[in-house]
């Protein structure tokens, strides 16, 4: 239920993950970055290292070559040492000594490129010369030209660059020294090879074209590339380093690394304390859900609970023992002895009781009976039970007890003892009333015999006095006692009935009350007398009420009286071991059905104007002579019986109107019936058998 | 001396002794009868239970009987069509009144209980012989009313029925298509077989009928 109101945890954890991926994405782009820059830097400081290394090669070889023309102040003699020179120099591809006007006083070409002024003379070159002479002249020392492309025979070309050195000799012009640079040979001799390893290096234009290469990096590399300028008298060039770009790793150092792993790490952290987070919150809840189902328990029960320490104090109680005695939980919990629902005359027998038990003795486990008193003052009956309580330790820290209240049970017990006592002076009564009945028949019929003889002798005494009236006068006094006794006879046989009559009515005067009662109910009132009887002599006991069964019309009590008696006489005729167990014939039945129409009755076959009760037992059934005389008052085949049951059950039967009757039944036993009149006939009110009984 | 020198009364008792002692004190008053131990021997020895009296006649009833009940005998016998001359008086030493009245209503004369005082039960048993002769005298009357009606031809019984109707003679005549005349002589005949003076005295006895 709890888990059901919290809201779903996922886009929390996504956008945690989302944040953490990109913190290291950026990490990673950021870290990636930072290399490069540094890759860059390194470039562009080699850029710078390389352009210096050209120009201070390029100073060395001006120094160089002033000295030649100083060592060498004729052109005869300057031949060898330029030819040396150019051999030293590979970047040189050509030295002239060209007087003020810019003649050719001696000239000599590097020994390793002799074919680079075999496509066009050199006097093609002359305007670049000139520039460089010009500014040489303007800035009083060495001077270069601009670049320019100097094409070869075998269809390829070369960029090259004039240097131009102003002679001079005791301050006066002595004409020029020029020397003709390759500018690939430049970047190829003047530079570290150490430096350029896998790197390209050349001289770019501004707009990016390359004057002259040295080497090149492999064009499905990216790169990365610095430029440096190489500022010369006269002319500046634009130097090039190109270096292939480092593959990066997904960590691009180890810095990295450990962040992401740290921050993954993290992660991992969080999710498992979550995780623990949320399964300790899981147990909290469940704990709580536990504590309040235990507490929904306790407070269901009807049993009072009591948790008394060692000493007698109440440490706890629930709210039924509350609701028992009528005390609030805070008056009870804190009580010591006596305790407030003790009656104030028994405290002195719970005392005692309460020193037994903390003198260690153990208490019987089905409990035992005492009295409360409520907060109201009355008295109720409980049964205790208790148990030691027992701590985590195993050390007894008091008692648990449970209580109920008896009252209820005590009123049902009450109720049932009542229904029986009921039930049983019904069937005294009603034998009473049989005995009588019977009694005040027998003896009736001997007193009907003796009024009808005196009555009888009177007549004849009278009819003697009409004939015989001159007989004599002393025979009329004897007579007249005669008839006086006769008379006093008949009177004193009239008042023994008139007796008899007076006690039957006493007995009988009981209302006979007629309702209309559901069948199954005529069982219910008496089922738990015969459940008892049944059971004490191992029968079973079956009832079938046919479906449709309707309400009778009848005195309920007498008939419950009626079911009783046959029910009883039925199970004596079954005593233990006869029908045997096995046999599966200890059953004793009871059926009602309704009894449909006999042919000829109106309203045959249509409706049921009588309901047939039965009640079959499997004992031995009955002898001839004993059914012969089965409904005698007063026979009887059992020692303590008075002989009055079926009597008494016939009457009754009998008084509703019905018949009572018996059959062997099958396979052995025999089967009494009796029918009663049906409560609700359709037409009406139940003519007939009202008429019947009224 | 008394009124009913061959009435019939039929006591039906299981008990001997109360059997002979009613019998007895019949006997004093003049009155026959005949004693059964069961209804079963009633149904089984009395004539009166298969063909209807020429005597007045009575029975006495006790109520409890071992076999058949007397209150299931008084059930059948109350099916049979001379019942009317035929009065029962219901005995019982169980003084039971609901009995008592369900059975009267049912159609029993009476209803005595043991013991009987003096000659109560011996004046109800005259007057039960009174109603049983009157009936007799009644069925008797019926039946001859019934064999003059029998007698009559077609003819004579439409013009009977008219004449009681009330009409005068012509009327009659017109109604059957006769002449007056033939009218006249069917009416005389009618008046003689039926014994009778008068077309009065004629729908008077009809109407018992």
């Amino acid at each position: 239920m709890s888990r059901a109101l919290k809201p779903p945890r996922w886009p929390l954890w996504g956008a945690l993950l989302l944040l953490v991926g990109a913190l290291l994405a950026v990490l990673i782009f950021l870290a990636a970055e930072y290399e490069v820059g540094r890759d860059q830097a390194a470039l562009d400081q080699d850029a710078t290292t390389v352009v210096g290394e050209i120009r201070s090669a390029l100073l060395r070889n001006v120094q160089t070559l002033q000295s030649l023309n100083a060592f060498s102040p004729t052109p005869a003699s300057w031949d060898a040492p330029a030819a040396e020179l150019l051999a030293q120099r590979r970047e040189l591809v050509r030295l002239e000594w060209r007087d003020p006007s810019m003649a050719v006083l001696a000239q000599r070409l590097s020994a390793y490129r002799p074919d680079v002024f075999d496509l066009l003379p050199r006097g093609q070159a002359l305007p670049e010369v000139r520039q460089a002479c010009d500014a040489a002249q303007r800035l009083s020392g060495p001077a270069y030209s601009a670049s320019y492309f100097w094409p070869k025979r075998d269809g390829r070309g070369l960029e090259v660059m004039e240097l131009c050195l102003p002679l001079s000799e005791a301050g006066e012009p002595r004409g020029f020294l020029i020397a003709t640079y390759s500018l690939p040979a430049m970047l190829a001799e003047l530079t570290d090879p150490v430096t350029l390893r896998g790197r390209g290096l050349s001289f770019v234009e501004s707009d990016g074209a390359r004057l002259a290469v040295h080497s090149v990096v492999p064009v499905q590399r990216r790169t990365l590339s610095a430029h440096a300028l190489l500022d010369l008298p006269g002319h500046t060039l634009l130097l090039q380093l190109e270096s292939p770009r480092r593959a990066l790793g997904l960590f691009p150092n180890v810095l990295t690394g450990v962040v992401g792993a740290l921050s993954l790490a993290l992660l991992a952290v969080l999710y498992l304390l979550a995780r623990d987070m949320r399964r300790r919150q899981r147990a909290e809840q469940r704990a709580a859900d536990a504590l309040a189902f235990r507490k929904a328990m306790e407070d269901s029960l009807v049993t009072g609970l009591r948790a008394r320490d060692m000493t007698g104090r109440i440490t706890y109680v629930n709210p039924a023992f509350c609701q028992m005695v009528g005390l609030t939980a805070e008056q009870l919990v804190g009580s010591g002895m006596p305790a407030p629902w003790w009656p104030p005359e028994l405290v002195d027998e719970y005392q005692q009781r309460q020193a037994v038990r903390l003198a260690g003795q153990i208490l019987a486990r089905e409990g035992y009976e005492s009295v409360f008193q409520r907060s109201d003052g009355t008295r109720f009956p409980v049964l205790i039970i208790e148990a030691p309580l027992i701590d985590a330790q195993g050390v007894q820290s008091g008692y648990m007890s449970a209580i109920i209240d008896l009252t209820e049970q005590r009123r049902i017990e009450e109720l049932n003892r009542a229904s029986q006592d009921k039930l049983q002076a019904t069937a005294r009564l009603a034998t009473v009333g049989e005995m009588a009945s019977l009694i005040s028949h027998e003896l009736n019929q001997p007193l009907a015999a003796i009024a009808s003889y005196a009555s009888g002798t009177l007549n004849l005494l009278h009819q003697g006095d009409g004939r015989g009236d001159g007989k004599g006068d002393d025979d009329d006094g004897v007579s007249d006692d005669i008839e006086r006794a006769i008379r006093r006879i008949g009177e004193q046989a009239e008042r023994a009935g008139r007796v008899i009559r007076g006690v039957a009515d006493f007995v009988r005067r009981r209302d006979q009350v007629r309702e209309a009662v559901e069948p199954h109910l005529l069982i219910e009132g008496i089922s738990t007398l015969l459940t008892l009887q049944a059971k004490k002599r191992g029968i079973r006991l079956q009832v079938d009420i046919a479906p449709g069964t309707p309400r009778v019309w009848c005195d309920r009590t007498m008939v419950e009286q009626v079911l009783l008696n046959l029910a009883r006489n039925g199970m004596q005729a079954m005593p233990l071991g006869d029908p045997g167990t096995a046999s599966g014939l200890r059953v004793l039945r009871i059926a009602m059905a309704p009894v449909m129409g006999e042919a000829g009755e109106p309203g045959a076959g249509r409706c049921a104007r009588w309901v047939r009760m039965d009640v079959t037992d499997h004992g031995q059934g009955l002898p001839p002579e004993v059914a012969e005389r089965l409904f005698t008052p007063f026979f009887t085949t059992k020692a303590e019986g008075m002989g009055l049951g079926l009597s008494l059950c016939r009457t009754v039967v009998e008084q509703h109107g019905g018949a009572l009757d018996f059959e062997p039944a099958q396979p052995r036993g025999t089967r009494f019936s009796f029918t009663l009149p049906v409560a609700e006939v359709p037409a009406g009110r139940p003519l007939d058998a009202q008429a019947a009984l009224l | 001396m008394t009124e009913f020198p061959d009435a019939k009364i039929y006591l039906v008792d299981d008990d001997v002794g109360v059997r002979e002692a009613l019998a007895w004190l019949l006997r004093t008053r003049r009155l026959i009868s005949d004693g059964f131990d069961s209804a079963e021997d009633f149904l089984a020895g009395a004539a009166v239970a298969r063909q209807e009296p020429d005597v007045p006649c009575c029975v006495l009833l006790d109520v409890r009987m071992t076999g058949m009940s007397g209150l299931a005998l008084f059930e059948k016998l109350r099916l049979l069509p001379w019942q009317a001359a035929m009065p029962i008086i219901f005995l019982s030493g169980h003084a039971d009144v609901a009995t008592a009245v369900a059975a009267v209503k049912r159609g029993a004369f009476d209803f005595c209980e043991k013991p009987f005082s003096d000659n109560a039960l011996v004046d109800r048993v005259e007057q039960a012989l009174r109603q049983s002769a009157a009936q007799l005298a009644e069925r008797a009357v019926q039946r001859e009313l019934q064999q003059r009606l029998d007698s009559l031809t077609e003819r004579e019984r439409d013009v009977m029925n008219l004449v009681v109707a009330g009409l005068p003679n012509k009327l009659v005549a017109d109604q059957l298509q006769i002449s007056v005349r033939t009218v006249e002589v069917h009416r005389s005949r009618v008046f003689d077989k039926m014994g009778v003076k008068s077309a009065v005295e004629l729908a008077n006895r009809l109407r018992g009928l």
